[in-house]
Order: C-alpha cells, then sequence, then structure tokens
C-alpha cells in the first residue's frame, strides 16, 4: 500500500451548500453558518441529528488589527454543532494553511476511524468593517520585529516577491497574466452566488489597474467577503443510499515544514521545491497519474499561484506557465481548454479560500454542474494555497 | 540575464516624479513618525543593539555555526534545541533576489514612505541566508536579479537603526 493510500476511495462527498457571497453579509456570519449547513444537510438527504461530526479551518486570514469573535468573525466547528443542535461526537478545526485540504483530511480521519459516521465539513470567510489588512501598529515585537520596521507586512508584498522572482528568472511579463485573471471572472460571472455574479472582467481592465506592490495589482488579488460553504461527507457505504451520486476522496497531501524564514518570505525556490514534494505524495496517496487529471482547479487567492500550481502539477514544464496559459488553453469553454478555473476560483468568486475549488470537483464529478457541466469529468484536484504551505485533494468520480 | 523588468505602464510625465520609489530616510535625516518600531526581546536586544550603531549582525548556532534569518527556537541547520544562537557582525553584502515597489502600505506607519523598494537579498556569508530591506537609493536606476547590494540604516527614532540596502558601487 502506497504512503497515504489507506483512505483511498473510502470516503465520499454527498451534499453541498453554498450561501451567497457578500462584501458585507446582512446577518452575522454564523447565522448564515447555520443555513448553509441546514442547505447541505438536506441537499445530502439527511437531517441534521444524522450528523454527528463537524469540521472546518476556522482562519480568520487578516494581517489586520480585527478581533476575532466565534460566530462572527469566524465559525469554529464546535460552535457550528453547538447552533445547530446536533449531538456531535466528534469537531475538530484544522489550524494550519490549505485549510480546505486541511480540513477534507480531518474529515476522512475521522469517518474512517469510526470517531464520527456523517461528517459536516464547513468553511466561512468573514470581511471585516474596515480595511481588511490595514495594521496601525507603532511597535512590533515577537517574528514581525524581523520584518515590519522596515515596511515589509502583509500578504501584497509577499506575493509580489516571488511573483517578481518568477518574471525575472522565467522571462515572463505581468501582462500574460490578463488571460489567467479574465478565465476566472468569465467564470465567476456565471456563478449566481458570486461576488462577481455579472461582472467579468476584460484584459484591458486588469492590465489598467495601478500597481499596488509590483507586480501585483488588485485583480491578482482575491477580494475579501462574507460567505459560507459546507460539504456533507460520509463512508463510500453509506453513500450508496444517498440521493445524489457520491464523488469519493482518492487522496489528500498537505504541504511539508518549509525552510526557515523571515514570516512571509516565499522565495520562488521554497515554493517550488515544497511544492514538487507535496504533488509527489498527493499522486501516490490518490493512485492517479497526472495525465488522468481531467479538472485541476488550481488555487487562485493570488493570481500567480496559477502558474506556481499548473508548474508543481506537472501540467506544464517549469517556467512555461505564462506561455501555457495563452492561446485558449486554460479556456474552460473550449473542447481543448484545461479547465483549471472553471469553478470560477478565488478571484471569479471572492476570497471563499479553498472553496470554489472544491466545490467545483463536487458539482462536476457528480454531474451536478448544471449550464457549465464537462462531458468528461473524473479526476479532479482541488488546490488552495501557496504549493508550499497548503496542500490538495484529489477527488474521483468512481470510488478507485 | 536579458529578461525583461515587470515595469508598470510608464507614469505620466507630470505624475512622473510622485510615481518613482522615493529615497528612504538615512542619515541625519529626522526621524520618521509613526513607522512600527521594533520591540528588542531577550534575543534579539544584542541585533537591535547593533543596529543602532549601523553594524549589521544575524544570529549563529554555537553548535553548528549555521546562520539563520531569524533566530529559531531550535536551530534550522542541525536541529539543536539549544542552540545558543548570538549576533555576529556580518559583511552586510549581498546579492538581490527579488524586489517589489510598495505603492500602498497595510501598515498606516507608512503611508508617507510610499512608494517604496523592498529587496529581497541573499548575503554572500551563506546560501539561502536571506533578509528583507528597503532599497535606499531605489529611485535611481532600480535593481536587477543579481545586483550586488550593501547594507545600509535608517535613523528611524532616538537610538533605534533599521537595516536597509543599498545598490553596490552607489555613492
Ligand atoms: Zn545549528
Amino acid at each position: 500500500m502506497s504512503p497515504g493510500s489507506g483512505a483511498r476511495g473510502r470516503v465520499a462527498i454527498v451534499g453541498h451548500g453554498h450561501s451567497q457571497v457578500w462584501r458585507h453579509a446582512p446577518r452575522a456570519l454564523g447565522a448564515v453558518a447555520v443555513d448553509t449547513a441546514r442547505a447541505a444537510i438536506e441537499d445530502a438527504g439527511l437531517k441534521p441529528s444524522d450528523i454527528d461530526g463537524f469540521v472546518t479551518a476556522p482562519l480568520f486570514p487578516t494581517a489586520g488589527a480585527h478581533t476575532v469573535e466565534d460566530g462572527v468573525s469566524t465559525v469554529t466547528a464546535q460552535w457550528l454543532a453547538d447552533h445547530l443542535g446536533a449531538a456531535a461526537r466528534y469537531a475538530a478545526g484544522f489550524q494550519g494553511i490549505g485549510q480546505l485540504p486541511g480540513a477534507v483530511a480531518l474529515a476522512v480521519g475521522a469517518i474512517v476511524s469510526g470517531a464520527a459516521d456523517h461528517v459536516l465539513l464547513h468553511r466561512a470567510l468573514h470581511n471585516p468593517p474596515g480595511r481588511y489588512h490595514g495594521n496601525p501598529m507603532r511597535t512590533a515585537g515577537g517574528a514581525q520585529q524581523w520584518t515590519a520596521p522596515q515596511g515589509y507586512f502583509g500578504p501584497l508584498p509577499m506575493i509580489a516577491l516571488p511573483y517578481n522572482e518568477y518574471l525575472q528568472r522565467h522571462g515572463a511579463r505581468r501582462e500574460a497574466m490578463a488571460t489567467v485573471v479574465a478565465e476566472a471572472r468569465k467564470n465567476g460571472a456565471r456563478i449566481p452566488w458570486s461576488y462577481w455574479y455579472g461582472k467579468p472582467l476584460s484584459p484591458d481592465d486588469y492590465l489598467s489597474a495601478p500597481m499596488i506592490s509590483d507586480p501585483v495589482c488588485r485583480y491578482d488579488c482575491d477580494l475579501p467577503v462574507d460567505g459560507v460553504a459546507a460539504f456533507v461527507l460520509t463512508s463510500a457505504e453509506r453513500a450508496r443510499d444517498l440521493p445524489h451520486r457520491p464523488v469519493h476522496i482518492a487522496g489528500c497531501a498537505s504541504a511539508a515544514p518549509p525552510r526557515h524564514r523571515l514570516p512571509l518570505h516565499w522565495p520562488l525556490d521554497d515554493i517550488m521545491a515544497a511544492g514538487t514534494g507535496l504533488v509527489g505524495r498527493l499522486w501516490e496517496a490518490a493512485g492517479v497519474r497526472p495525465g488522468e487529471v481531467d479538472l485541476p482547479q488550481l488555487y487562485d487567492g493570488f493570481s500567480p499561484f496559477v502558474y506556481f500550481w499548473l508548474e508543481a502539477l506537472g501540467l506544464c514544464p517549469i517556467g512555461e506557465a505564462h506561455r501555457f496559459v495563452q492561446d485558449g488553453r486554460i479556456d474552460s469553454d473550449l473542447p481543448g481548454g484545461l479547465p483549471v478555473l472553471s469553478g470560477g476560483g478565488a478571484l471569479g468568486n471572492g476570497r471563499m479560500h479553498g472553496v470554489p475549488q472544491m466545490l467545483e470537483c463536487y458539482l462536476q464529478l457528480s454531474g451536478r454542474a448544471g449550464p457549465r457541466q464537462r462531458a468528461r469529468a473524473t479526476v479532479g484536484v482541488a488546490c488552495q494555497s501557496s504549493p508550499h504551505f497548503g496542500g490538495a485533494v484529489v477527488y474521483t468520480a468512481e470510488p478507485t | 540575464m536579458t529578461a525583461p523588468r515587470p515595469r508598470p505602464a510608464e507614469p505620466k510625465p507630470a505624475e512622473r516624479h510622485a510615481a518613482e520609489p522615493r529615497p528612504a530616510a538615512s542619515g541625519a535625516v529626522p526621524p520618521v513618525e509613526g513607522r512600527p518600531l521594533p520591540v528588542p526581546d531577550a534575543v534579539s536586544a544584542a541585533y537591535w543593539d547593533a543596529a543602532a550603531r549601523h553594524v549589521l549582525t544575524t544570529a549563529r548556532c554555537a553548535r553548528c555555526r549555521a546562520f539563520a534569518v531569524p533566530p529559531d527556537q531550535v536551530c534550522p541547520a542541525c536541529g539543536s534545541s539549544d542552540p545558543g544562537f548570538a549576533f555576529e557582525e556580518v559583511s552586510g553584502r549581498g546579492v538581490v533576489r527579488s524586489w517589489t515597489v510598495v505603492r500602498q502600505s497595510n501598515l498606516a506607519g507608512f503611508a508617507a514612505d510610499v512608494p517604496f523598494y523592498l529587496v529581497d537579498v541573499e548575503l554572500v556569508e551563506q546560501p539561502e541566508l536571506r533578509m528583507i530591506g528597503r532599497l535606499l537609493d531605489g529611485a535611481a536606476a532600480g535593481p536587477r536579479l543579481g545586483a550586488p547590494v550593501a547594507v545600509a540604516f535608517e535613523d528611524v527614532a532616538p537610538g533605534v537603526a533599521v537595516p536597509a540596502f543599498r545598490l553596490a558601487g552607489t555613492p
């Protein structure tokens, strides 16, 4: 048995729910989470009393000086279990980066171990009033003393450094990214709950935006939003008796600890070295080869991640992603296009972290993607975060 | 290496000056208002004391002699849980591995400083020993991959100086 393959195909997604995505929700995040959880449970053909496991990753990923309050700015697994009135035998939160793949692994473990039979996995994202990452700090202690005094702070310089390193090393131009961002926004504009519903972005709009932290402009970044998604997971055996076609979890991989660095310092070589390791473990755990993947949903919370994942997953050679994405090769509307952002991603939905990638894998592989249902969708990969900090999950239509 | 640099669209002539990264305060320039000041702790006090004297130091493991930026509870190189990190003076020389121009800062205290360059520098003392600092003379030519740099210091408050860099060979 290959490493990581012990639960291959033994757990499946059997239902889902997704709230509207708002800039600011009209109700508290916890209330939205309860509604979304109820919708997912009903979608799975179950009752709240059937749910005995709750899993999430509760991170509120802001660099700003915002309060973290359960039910308001974050929703933990225990909070949701309590407020849904369910008799939870298991409630757990993943605390690493790559929140959804990490939470999926917790859910798989709970089900395979028998700690829970039916697990509700949710992710609740919050956009606080005021500036999301803005911080008035006048002193910097602890880890931040090494970076904040010189103005290295927040995620934009964090992603700008490896992105510029990529452009310089591979002779790429930032103009090449226009096709990536336009593809995400084209697909997101068709998703009714997306913040960007009906609002595609043209390559010209992208290219006319001013720099924020060169070579990153606002359209390279997902927009902070309020929104909740929930999925119901259970064993492959139990899934057979539920109304929708189950989508099986073939394998998960989370990033190994990267090289010791300054806070938020992500050199390109660190990203690609650890990302290549992650992807090798992913294929081994899932028992699939890269060529079998027909639905690689790449993470795009910052647009350069699309290049990094394309190359780490082996979908194109190192240094070639900026050329690979041109000429319709990632256009999900074209028969030959590789659907890397067909679910709209974070750039096309709002800052829902890995939700759009996981949801697109579920909807396509269960045959529930509606107007954008693809003729062939058998093996999906949902990525989240940077390849060196995040994670990825392989989903299959068949139990493998 | 002839890779094109990622340049923003050229600013209009009237805006050109404002859009270029500004030289940062250094030397005798009055203290900068509002920037976050480092809070030295038991480990880092020696680093900030040296910086105040415009001396760059880097934490070095007493067991394996490897440098670490920043120091950690366990040595990242040898795994010692008793690394006895001490700050030793380093040359301050290195090469540019990447850079960005910060035009909007999430730190309110840098509002008056934007736009400014930040450079990702690999120090000569050890492969992959990397620091991030402002490029004080960035408005001139701009950095390129592999450009040699030397440490410089910004005096940001009485007795507080923050390490930064200058392109080597520039006055
Ligand atoms: Zn050591």
